[in-house]
């Protein structure tokens, strides 16, 4: 899913590096809408770092296995910020594996960051599920849609892109039947990513409710906003953040 | 998982010596130049100033052999798809086997650019620590909220990496065998979501711990970076730019047919 250096025209990294700027552009803004933008941005680094190790996981299906994007649930549980730790973790993926390039880290990030954002979208509408489904069902199956309509849509821009890389000589019928089978292929990972989406779904449910609100939507604790005017004078070794600023 | 990168940056050469904001842009700009080339005529040189430039920062040769592992499965199925299945001027022909010769251009201006881009990217990352990259990026206009994220997740990327690790060795301990069931999957899914909940348990405390360090209340990631560096910085970038134009020149003159 990751397009590497030198594969697709300069054009088209170019128009990825555009786009893909003004959706940062974007996030950022709406991130920093946050009354304390401040106190999400360790939880967003620090989920971001983990995401980036859980798609290292293999799972089977034999007789191979495959390793996830998971797009869907970075967006449910990151909102806006899941494209900025997309964006970060293609550039750590750049790096340290060699999945995709830096060149391309535009167009990457479009790939697996539109498809993220939908998913936030999709997941939220888990309210509309009908009433008579118990809350965690109503998870698992918006889980599941915003995992698999997030590949869905992932490997739709992943091929559309390619289109633009084939070279021009390619014989017509067989560039149709390797994009029919390419997108054959990733038809599998779809309903994969979707189940697996929706078992991490209801695990989070169950274990830590309150990652699944989304990060932009919770509201920051008294704690992290407000000026503590009276130090609290029942014990002198412990330390507040403002009492050591002041 | 193989997270390490600065190995090789302490070393002393000429690229490990450029001055790192100027360096980014530098090869930034070659880069740039080298993804713009679509004449095959044009590969030699890009591979020849890769070459020099990578024998100039004196990485060991086994460094580019490394990372080139993974994305060398990719240039492999190029290597073998192109030839075969793009083109209609045959070369040679052996059964149902033909070799193409449009395909094999396509396969050597592609493998060419990535080859040379790729190298590119290594010698950036491989002759610079990677804090310092990004304190540069800083001081070419990344926003700071994207620094400060990309910096906390580099810091906890080792961490996470050493979770997963134990979980696996654990389970594995307890005789977990990965085989494609719906309870493996539920076991895999709740790694999954372990390490997730850990690692938002641990943002807490590191967000509490930032707070009493005055985190919030003073101004974000400055960059440490200023300026371009010394003249010797200056002319490596008008180097590089001069290299990038004149592949671009030349592809422009290789493809506007003659009158």
């Amino acid at each position: 899913m990751h397009i590497p250096d030198g594969f697709i025209p300069p054009q088209v990294c170019i128009v990825g590096y555009g786009l893909s700027g003004l959706i940062t552009w974007h996030c950022l803004r709406q991130v920093q809408r946050h009354p304390d933008p401040a106190a999400q941005m360790p939880k967003a680094s620090l989920l971001a770092a983990a995401f980036f190790v859980v798609t290292s996981i293999q799972i089977p299906l034999p007789p191979m296995s495959l390793h996830l994007v998971l797009s869907g649930l970075l967006g449910a549980v990151l909102g806006y910020y899941a494209f900025l730790a997309i964006l970060i973790g293609l550039f750590f993926q750049a790096l340290f594996l060699g999945h995709g390039g830096l060149s391309t880290l535009g167009v990457n990030s479009l790939i697996i960051g539109i498809p993220a954002l939908v998913g936030y979208g999709i997941f939220h509408l888990r309210r509309w599920l009908p009433r008579a489904l118990t809350p965690s069902v109503r998870d698992g199956i918006s889980g599941f849609l915003a995992g698999a309509i997030g590949m869905m849509l992932a490997v739709t821009i992943f091929i559309s892109l390619l289109i633009f890389a084939i070279p021009v000589g390619f014989d017509a019928a067989t560039e149709r039947m390797a994009l029919l089978t390419l997108g054959i292929a990733h038809g599998p990972l779809v309903l994969v990513e979707g189940i697996f989406t929706a078992l991490l779904v209801t695990f989070l449910r169950r274990t830590k409710p309150e990652l699944l609100t989304g990060l932009v939507s919770k509201p920051t604790p008294e704690w992290a906003t407000e000026r503590i005017s009276q130090p609290e004078p029942t014990n002198s070794g412990n330390y507040s953040a403002d009492r050591l600023c002041d | 998982m193989r997270l390490t990168l600065d190995t090789y940056a302490g070393l002393h050469s000429p690229l490990h010596c450029w001055w790192p904001r100027s360096k980014l842009v530098g090869l930034g700009v070659l880069m740039l130049g080298f993804a713009c080339v679509q004449q095959v005529q044009l590969i030699p040189v890009c591979l020849m100033v890769t070459a020099v430039l990578y024998g100039l920062s004196g990485l060991p040769w086994s460094f580019l052999r490394s990372r080139l592992r993974y994305p060398g499965l990719f240039l492999l199925g190029l290597v073998i798809a192109l030839p075969l299945l793009s083109g209609s001027t045959i070369l040679w022909q052996w059964g149902p086997f033909a070799i193409r010769q449009e395909g094999l251009l396509a396969m050597g201006l592609i493998a060419g650019r990535f080859l040379s881009i790729v190298t590119l990217g290594m010698l950036l990352l491989g002759t610079t620590p990677l804090l310092m990259l990004i304190d540069s990026l800083v001081s070419l206009g990344l926003p700071p909220l994207l620094a400060e994220m990309t910096l906390l997740s580099y810091r906890y990327l080792f961490d996470m990496a050493d979770q997963l690790t134990n979980l696996r060795q654990a389970m594995r301990l307890r005789g977990f065998h990965p085989n494609g069931n719906r309870q493996s999957w539920q076991q895999l899914a709740a790694v999954a979501g372990t390490l997730l909940v850990r690692s938002y348990e641990q943002s807490e405390r590191v967000y509490k711990a930032m707070r009493l360090r005055g985190y919030g209340h003073s101004q974000s990631v400055k960059s440490q970076i200023k300026g371009w560096g010394k003249s010797a910085d200056l002319v490596a970038i008008g180097l590089c730019a001069t290299i990038s134009l004149a592949l671009i020149g030349t592809q422009i003159w290789l493809t506007v047919p003659e009158t």
